[in-house]
């Protein structure tokens, strides 16, 4: 009995030690989300450190795409300038993890057991990881936008799916990035590559290299040129990233596809990081209902399906709602996916040539092309 | 001797062993084994070769429209006098001030598809398709032409006036008229100069990868070497950023040892100054050069007001100008924009003490000295000017990415980083600048000096610094400005906390925001205006000559 006891009190110790448990005063993430989604979570986690253990912590985030931030991190080989490693593939953050260059998240279970295993069919999408080196935090899709005024001018019915990229009357007026430089774009290139198969897949790419008017040098800029009404349609746009757009006052409208790839937006603590505790409170402030509605509010999904979009009416949650097509969760709906990421990765460096060389290298020649 | 020692340690550890470094990763694989197989894979590819070539006329074409319209600004600048001259030559130096990505931004909110001239065509014309001034080569030649023809302007202006004005008349003598005593006596004269700007335009147009990446614009080679090096994930395409840039070195090096003859620092400013004298122009001639020049200038402003529009428009698309008005942007950035701002002053002010502490002496020792290794110490400077910044960021962090002893950081986790790449980057200007000014001074001053038993030091300080401080002052505020607005380099190396403004710039475009971006853009025109309306003040209006 008396051991038990004991026993309890050190799993308490172990397990919800957070309110008594200082924290650095600094953190630092190095990320691809962009910073009006990283923005006003690190300002938010700010306000919460303060009222939760009276600690003024300075936080940042160092900008940087998927591919750079991941090659920054093994440069530095296990001495990171950085603390949290945040969005991306779930496929890196493994090989990170399989290099020693990640730390188990340890955070407490009922936490961890809010979020799913995986969601989506007929294949999963990964939420956490079962060795416990990441876990997602926002659900985020993957699909298309287009300037609805633009579209008009050209005749062309509002998108529904990919398939209605390839209307000749868009000739000119698509802006995509390549998937080399884009892990939006890549992801959704291997979702028409594994939705159509290798031969039709890649002659459908090249149709949209076609169609397309700008390749832009990162995915950001394709919602970007688009709300301007530079070009009339983008390819493989985070909704987050279009939803700024129209929060900035742009007419932008954003769709997923049913096909749509819906990431976790991973997240993990860098091994020898050297504000630790500070990153394992800001992950798990990330996961409350707090730090869930901050992020709500910038068009991404809740993780879990303890929460779901919603607000006053005309609230920004509720704009998000709109923009997004009316979802509130995608643990409301039946989530198709046909996206597999292990065989994405295993021919990462494939697609990214073959790209090259029958899309990039040829691109006049495909536009020339009724 | 201690203070020779110390230069050459700062060349070598700043410049060659990075440099080094560079070619080392160059020419070996992943498991670090020594191999020609990546060049070979460049040299094979016709997407890589077609991107070289690409680049090549891209910068020879940059060079010949920065020629006719910096040959003719010149031209009337010095030799000919007519109404708002003076304004004029205060203006055209204005383009030089393009801040980094908003700069070509501003031209595609006012060009672009959906830019304010299309949407007249379209409302006024009825035109279907917009016109495509921007997306392609021939956009990027625009945005070159406008930002650079000033440093043709700049580059020539100073041999220019250099030019005894008696030999043209001798010319005009023997029946030399117009052109052909323009090509046979005067161009030659300033060639020197001029071969030296067009060096300097051609190698910035060949290592921008901004501008070309705005624009959709991908088979040139700094954007291939800026893309490739970004991507981490796959191993291969980042080798062969880093073959590209080692590539960009080799052409850098083979373009500074084709123009030697006429780079070199001995030769550019052994010609004494002498008065020129203004020609009158006719009335009509007047009004034709303040015409051509007013036109100039309305393209060169088309930046400025695109990027001024953008950051006080709100959801600004298919409108001429923007419908809505707001502040909402620079409330926006003004949370950051001090931190940006102090690191920027902060950074380039140490590296233009950097500058003058290791310049100086190096152009000192080069005009008054016999010293051994100046020939090798000019000609790194002037490779220097000629490295494109992408390379030198790219060498910095390869070369300086391990834990120095003692202190257990590597060099590219201090801030100090950033202020050294600023410094070895300007380092030629400073040094030029300053060798230019030690030329005017006579030696038998320091002479007189020596004899009532002053030390080389001491004479160094009480005699010629008093008599060469301004040109140095100014040679520092230049390089004080051009570091403001760099972005190439310092964009490898920066790391949170350490932003100064076209980083700043650059996180707020890559977060999405061009109105951030062009926020700050504004700021930094306005910071680079003020700046170089002091030097203007100091300087006079002669800022010619820094460029050798």
């Amino acid at each position: 009995m008396f051991r038990g006891w004991k026993l309890l009190l050190l799993a308490l110790a172990v397990a919800g030690p957070a309110a008594a448990q200082e924290i650095e005063n600094e953190l630092v993430l190095i990320t691809p989300v962009a910073k009006t989604l990283t923005d006003p979570t690190l300002a938010d986690f700010v306000k919460y450190a303060k009222e939760r253990w009276n600690v003024d912590v300075r936080a940042s985030a160092l900008a940087a795409g998927t591919p750079v931030a991941y090659g920054r991190i093994v440069e530095w080989k296990g001495r990171p300038e950085v603390d949290i490693f945040w969005g991306g593939e779930s496929a890196l953050f493994d090989k990170l993890a399989e290099q020693k260059l990640l730390q188990p998240l340890n955070l407490p279970k009922q936490v961890m057991d809010a979020i799913p295993a995986t969601i989506g069919k007929p294949k999963p999408i990964y939420l956490k990881d079962p060795k416990g080196f990441w876990t997602g935090t926002v659900l985020e899709p993957y699909g298309l936008v287009y300037h609805p005024r633009l579209l008009q001018r050209l005749g062309v019915p509002e998108p529904k799916d990919w398939d209605d990229l390839l209307n000749p009357k868009l000739k000119g007026n698509v802006a995509q990035c390549a998937p080399s430089r884009s892990s939006s774009s890549h992801a959704t290139y291997e979702v028409i590559l594994q939705r159509d198969g290798d031969d039709k897949g890649w002659a459908w790419l090249k149709r949209l290299g076609g169609n397309t008017g700008m390749f832009t040098a990162r995915s950001r800029d394709v919602p970007s040129v688009v709300a301007k009404g530079e070009f009339a349609a983008g390819f493989a746009v985070p909704s987050y990233m279009a939803f700024e757009d129209r929060l900035a006052g742009f007419d932008i409208k954003f769709v997923a596809p049913k096909t749509a790839w819906v990431t976790p937006e991973p997240i993990a603590i860098l091994a020898g990081a050297r504000h630790a505790k500070a990153a394992r409170a800001f992950i798990e402030y990330l996961l409350t209902e707090r730090g869930q509605k901050v992020a709500m509010e910038r068009g991404v999904f809740p993780i879990t399906p303890k929460y779901r979009v919603q607000g006053a009416p005309g609230s920004r949650a509720e704009m998000a709602v709109e923009f997004t097509g009316g979802l509130r969760s995608y643990f409301d709906v039946d989530v198709t996916n046909i996206y597999d990421d292990d065989m994405a990765q295993k021919r990462y460096e494939q697609v990214n040539e073959r790209f090259r060389k029958e899309i990039e290298s040829v691109w006049a020649d495909l536009k020339r092309q009724p | 001797m201690l203070g020779f020692a110390l230069i050459w340690a700062f060349l070598i550890l700043f410049v060659l062993f990075p440099l080094t470094r560079i070619f080392y990763d160059a020419f070996t694989n992943e498991a670090g084994q020594f191999t020609a197989a990546n060049f070979h894979e460049f040299f094979t590819d016709r997407f890589y070769l077609r991107s070289f070539w690409q680049s090549m006329v891209l910068g020879a074409a940059a060079v010949v429209t920065t020629s006719v319209i910096g040959i003719t600004v010149a031209f009337l600048i010095v030799r000919y006098e007519f109404p708002y001259r003076q304004l004029f030559s205060y203006l055209t130096m204005l383009p030089l001030i393009l801040p980094p990505i908003v700069g070509v931004l501003g031209f595609v909110f006012i060009l672009g598809r959906a830019g304010t001239l299309n949407i007249l065509l379209q409302d006024w014309f009825g035109l279907v398709h917009p016109v495509n001034f921007m997306y392609g080569m021939h956009g990027v030649l625009l945005v070159e032409t406008v930002h650079l023809f000033p440093m043709m302007t700049l580059s020539i202006l100073d041999s220019l006036s250099k030019v005894d004005p008696s030999l043209e008349e001798a010319a005009q003598g023997v029946g030399a008229k117009g052109w052909r005593r323009f090509f046979t006596i005067t161009l030659p004269l300033m060639t020197p100069g001029y071969v030296s700007g067009a060096l300097l335009v051609f190698i910035w147009t060949f290592a921008d990868f901004i501008t070309p990446l705005v624009l959709g614009v991908q088979d040139l080679l700094a954007p291939q070497a800026y893309l490739n090096i970004m991507q981490f994930v796959d191993r291969r395409i980042f080798r062969m950023g880093i073959v590209i840039s080692a590539l960009l070195v080799v052409l850098a090096i083979f373009f500074v040892l084709a123009a030697r003859e006429y780079v070199a620092i001995k030769d550019y400013s052994s010609l004494a100054y002498s008065r020129v004298e203004r020609r009158r122009l006719s009335a009509g001639k007047a009004w034709l050069a303040v015409g051509f020049l007013s036109a100039l200038m309305l393209v060169s402003a088309i930046p400025q007001v695109g990027v001024l529009l953008a950051a006080v428009g709100r959801g600004w698309s298919l409108t001429p100008i923007p419908v809505h008005y707001t502040w909402e942007f620079f409330e926006q950035v003004s949370i950051e924009t001090p931190k940006f701002i102090v690191n920027s002053f902060v950074f380039c002010g140490l590296a233009v003490l950097m500058c003058l502490v290791i310049g100086v002496p190096m152009a000192w020792i080069m005009a008054r000295t016999r010293a051994p290794g100046r020939g090798a110490m000019d000609a790194l400077t002037t490779l220097i000017l000629a490295i494109p910044g992408t390379a030198v960021g790219i060498a910095y962090i390869r070369a300086f990415n391990f834990p120095l002893p003692l202190i257990d950081l590597p060099l590219t986790g201090m801030w100090v980083i950033l202020p050294l790449v600023l410094a070895v980057r300007r380092l030629p200007y400073t040094v030029r600048g300053s060798y230019s000014s030690l030329l005017l001074v006579h030696p038998s001053m320091e002479e007189a000096a020596a004899n009532v038993g002053a030390g080389k030091l001491r004479t160094f300080r009480d005699i010629t610094v008093p008599l060469v401080w301004k040109g140095i002052l100014v040679g520092g505020l230049f390089s004080f400005i051009t570091s403001l607005q760099e972005a190439s380099a310092t964009i490898f190396l920066t790391l949170g906390g350490w932003e100064m403004i076209p980083f700043g710039i650059f996180t707020f475009y890559i977060a999405g925001s061009q109105s951030q971006a062009a926020a700050l853009g504004v700021i930094l025109i306005a910071v680079c205006a003020l700046s170089l309306y002091v030097v203007n003040r100091i300087a006079g209006t002669r800022v010619g000559g820094l460029f050798g």
